[in-house]
């Protein structure tokens, strides 16, 4: 009998059950979505503030200061040390080595080079990166510097007469090089003196395979691929610098403190926040004679708007909730408030209270469940395609966004928030006496 | 027989019906209030978002060319140009040699500048600006000084003594240098200033006009953006930009249905009233009036209250997000009110062809 009243009900107040059912499954689905894209939005923003690039740099401890002053480095050429670029296979091993997104080594050497043989010398800055990608672990000189814009290809190494060289555009203007053309290198004077002599007086073709425009001092340098520079030098493995692009929590008061003070329980807790400090200081244990630092300024700014952005979105998620929520219930309330008069008719012919609420309690949860269930799919693609939409040409924005935890809280939260929203009518409806009802409402 | 005026048959039906009438009131003041608190925060969010990516710093560097110095009233001529908003600071660089023999860049600047300009600088100490010989150590750059108290530095010849006062850690080219305020460091070396970094506030459109106007001012001079911010800035800012107002469309589409089939549902619920009312000779016209009017009423009410807990809304998640507050936009009101009033003229009208179907005789006789 019960369930024959539950399924009649279904099957002939249609309207009715359709807009109780249409004002949960909007709000589930505006939930569902919300939620959804509160939950992604962090990693989506990091990687749009990928183009900041790299937030945490490794250089050789043991390295003279850097004498730069407008991109131009003045350090004497003598000495600099040097990292093993095979060492940097050991970030693999690091605790939070799965929030590393990009490593970037580099070698960098003061050089000369000429637009044709023997003529118009232009010192430059000379700057080896991995331009392909590794597979062992991503080494990508090009996902760290996104604002680069290349005219051309990227270098290649191991070309066998000729390397190939990206040059920088203003730097292609004063040597009056463009693609195709040869250019000339040479070690500055007295540089690297201990390794390949032959360098110092014979120069070494370069082919120009590109011009990039970056706006910053790479538009005065020139880029090689790092093992053509390692050889020219006659450094293998040698690396002078290394970016890194990590996922890091923003930095808060703990993150600041020095981890080397803190007692052993404190200093493991430091060490397991996905901070830029302790990344960095993992990245110092894990190589050996390196020194590791967050970039500050791409840190702490990134950090920043990251957090501003996502509270921003689960602020926001929150005020979808208590809206649908109280939609919701308006609707449910309504829902019940209309059947009065078939509350007076089974409670005249003999149901008791109990029953009847019971009977409408589980129509309300039936719709919640059914309506919630749907909503959550419809969420969850709808908040798949606005990813997509907006975040488009990321690559990798196309990842689904469904969320098997939220399934669950969904579905909750619409039976939760349809059963408060019943309550009130359906405790007010029995409060009348069944014969008022019936007569005011036949 | 008392004569039944509109107003009076609005009002008994709106205080005869308290429960019905306050749901509908609740339903519309929460759509009103949604409405309200988001796009409140929707035209506050570009401004306070640029803000937030002010930390980055600089966003514009204005360099001398290596033949002639920066003329001496350039950083003024930059501010205003740049407007009061902007913050500058300039420097001028030297390559000194330290008590123990190593080369080292000595940049000099206005500490006050540099403090508001470079917020991410992580300096323990900054010196006194009345102090002329006041110093920051680069991180790296105090390895290699001898005695930190007094650091001895030699240009071209030319000794001076500093007194460090703090250091800076950046994880930058700043880690290697020592900052000096400009007028000692002018003295000393006689250089002046070369470069101006500038941060001009707003999105990638008002940097590039500022650029512009830069370039014809100051003309000698290399204008250039620091690419990656203004672009990035820009690109970011869009896409919360797209993603809240896909939001707001979304919970201001789930509210509007819901309150719609609330409201529908009391209107369709009073079929006999409208079935009585058309007995005793009302108009088709005059029962929709007095059901379009009694939505009406409901609707303003609930903008006038949802306007006030929508602005509370917004103020409290931008103070709790961004730390400063939005005050109440009076200027979203019009937009609420139409589609509070969209919403409940659609909420009388939707029934009607229900209504309009029916025989009053046939259901004032309860069939």
């Amino acid at each position: 009998m019960f369930f024959r009243l539950l399924m009649e009900s279904f099957v002939r107040q249609r309207r009715r059950k359709m807009l109780a059912g249409v004002a949960i499954l909007l709000g589930t689905t505006a939930v569902t979505a919300m939620l959804a894209l509160a939950t992604t939005i962090g990693d989506r923003i990091h990687k749009e503030l990928a183009v900041y690039g790299a937030n945490i740099v490794v250089y050789p401890k043991a390295d003279l200061l850097d004498v730069k002053v407008g991109g131009v480095d003045v350090k004497p050429a003598s000495g600099g040390a040097y990292m093993k670029e095979s060492d940097l296979e050991k970030l693999k091993g690091i605790f939070w080595a799965n929030n590393i997104t990009g490593v970037s080594p580099e070698l960098a050497f003061k050089g000369k080079l000429e637009g044709s043989v023997n003529q118009n010398f232009v010192p430059t800055q000379v700057i080896g990166y991995r331009f392909i990608r590794n597979f062992l672990i991503q080494k990508q000189a090009l996902a760290l510097h996104p604002w680069w814009r290349l005219n051309g290809k990227w270098p290649e190494g191991g070309m066998a007469d000729a390397s190939e060289v990206v040059l920088g555009s203003k730097l292609a203007t004063s040597l009056g090089a463009s693609i195709g053309t040869a250019v000339y290198l040479k070690k500055d004077n007295g540089s690297y003196a201990a390794f390949a002599l032959d360098h110092e007086t014979r120069p070494h073709t370069l082919i120009v395979v590109g011009i990039v425009d970056s706006g910053d001092q790479t538009d005065d340098a020139a880029l090689m691929d790092l093992t053509d520079v390692q050889e020219f030098l006659g450094l293998p493995d040698a690396v002078s610098r290394v970016e890194v692009s990590a996922r890091t929590k923003p930095e808060d008061a703990f993150a600041r403190v020095d981890p080397d003070s803190l007692p052993p329980k404190q200093r493991e807790i430091w060490y397991c926040r996905p901070y830029a400090n302790s990344i960095a200081y993992q990245i110092r244990e894990a190589i050996p004679g390196a020194q590791a630092e967050q970039i500050r300024r791409v840190e702490q700014s990134e950090g920043n708007v990251l957090s501003r952005i996502s509270g921003l979105m689960w602020l926001i998620s929150a005020a979808a909730l208590l809206a649908a929520g109280f939609a919701v219930s308006a609707a449910m309330a309504t829902a019940i408030l209309e059947r009065r008069g078939e509350i007076g008719l089974m409670r005249s012919l003999g149901a008791s209270k109990g029953a009847i609420a019971f009977l409408f309690y589980a129509e309300s949860g039936l719709l919640a469940i059914f309506a919630g269930t749907l909503g959550y799919f419809l969420g969850s693609g709808l908040a798949a395609w606005l990813g997509a939409r907006i975040f488009a040409g990321d690559g990798g924005s196309a990842q689904a966004v469904l969320i098997p935890v939220l399934l669950p809280v969904v579905v909750a939260l619409a039976l939760v928030v349809a059963i408060a929203g019943s309550t009130p009518s359906i405790r007010a409806a029995l409060r009348m006496d069944p014969s008022t009802i019936l007569r005011a409402d036949a | 027989m008392p004569t039944l005026s509109l107003v009076g048959m609005l009002q008994r039906s709106l205080v005869h019906r308290k429960a019905r009438s306050f749901s509908a009131l609740v339903a519309m003041t929460v759509s009103a209030g949604v409405a309200t608190a988001l796009l409140t925060l929707y035209a506050d969010l570009d401004a306070k978002l640029h803000k937030e990516f002010r930390r980055f710093g600089a966003n514009v560097v204005i360099t001398a060319p290596a033949s002639s110095p920066l003329r001496p009233d350039a950083l003024g001529r930059v501010q205003q140009v740049a407007g009061v908003d902007a913050s500058a600071a300039e420097f001028a660089y030297a390559v000194a040699t330290t008590d123990t023999g190593t080369p080292v860049v000595v940049a000099g600047t206005d500490f006050a500048a540099v403090k508001r300009l470079d917020s991410w600088w992580q300096v323990d100490a900054w010196p006194d600006p009345a102090a002329a010989n006041g110093a920051l150590l680069g991180q790296r750059a105090a390895q290699f000084v001898g005695n930190e108290r007094a650091v001895a530095l030699t240009y071209a010849g030319h000794p001076v003594t500093l007194q460090a006062v703090g250091r800076i850690k950046t994880g930058g080219d700043e880690d290697s240098r020592i900052y000096m305020p400009l007028a000692a460091f002018t003295n000393w070396t006689g250089v002046g200033p070369s470069v101006i970094e500038v941060q001009v506030p707003g999105g990638a459109a008002s940097v590039e006009s500022t650029m512009a106007r830069l370039r014809q001012e100051l003309p000698e001079m290399q204008v250039q953006p620091v690419r990656q911010l203004v672009e990035g800035e820009s690109k970011i800012v869009d896409r919360t930009h797209a993603l809240m107002y896909g939001a707001v469309l979304l919970i201001a589409l789930t509210v509007a249905v819901s309150v719609l089939a609330t409201l529908s549902a009391s209107v369709l619920e009073r079929r006999r009233d409208f079935a009585l009312m058309k007995a005793l000779g009302g108009s088709q016209g005059q029962l929709i009036g007095m059901f379009l009017l009694e939505a009406l009423v409901l609707a303003l009410a609930g903008v006038a209250a949802g306007f006030v807990v929508g602005s509370a809304a917004a103020w409290a998640i931008s103070e709790e997000n961004f730390h400063t507050a939005t005050l109440p936009h009076l200027s979203v009101l019009p937009l609420v009110l139409l589609l509070n009033v969209a919403i409940a003229a659609m909420a009388a009208l939707l029934p009607l062809r229900v209504l309009r179907g029916l025989q009053p005789a046939a259901l004032l006789k309860g069939e």
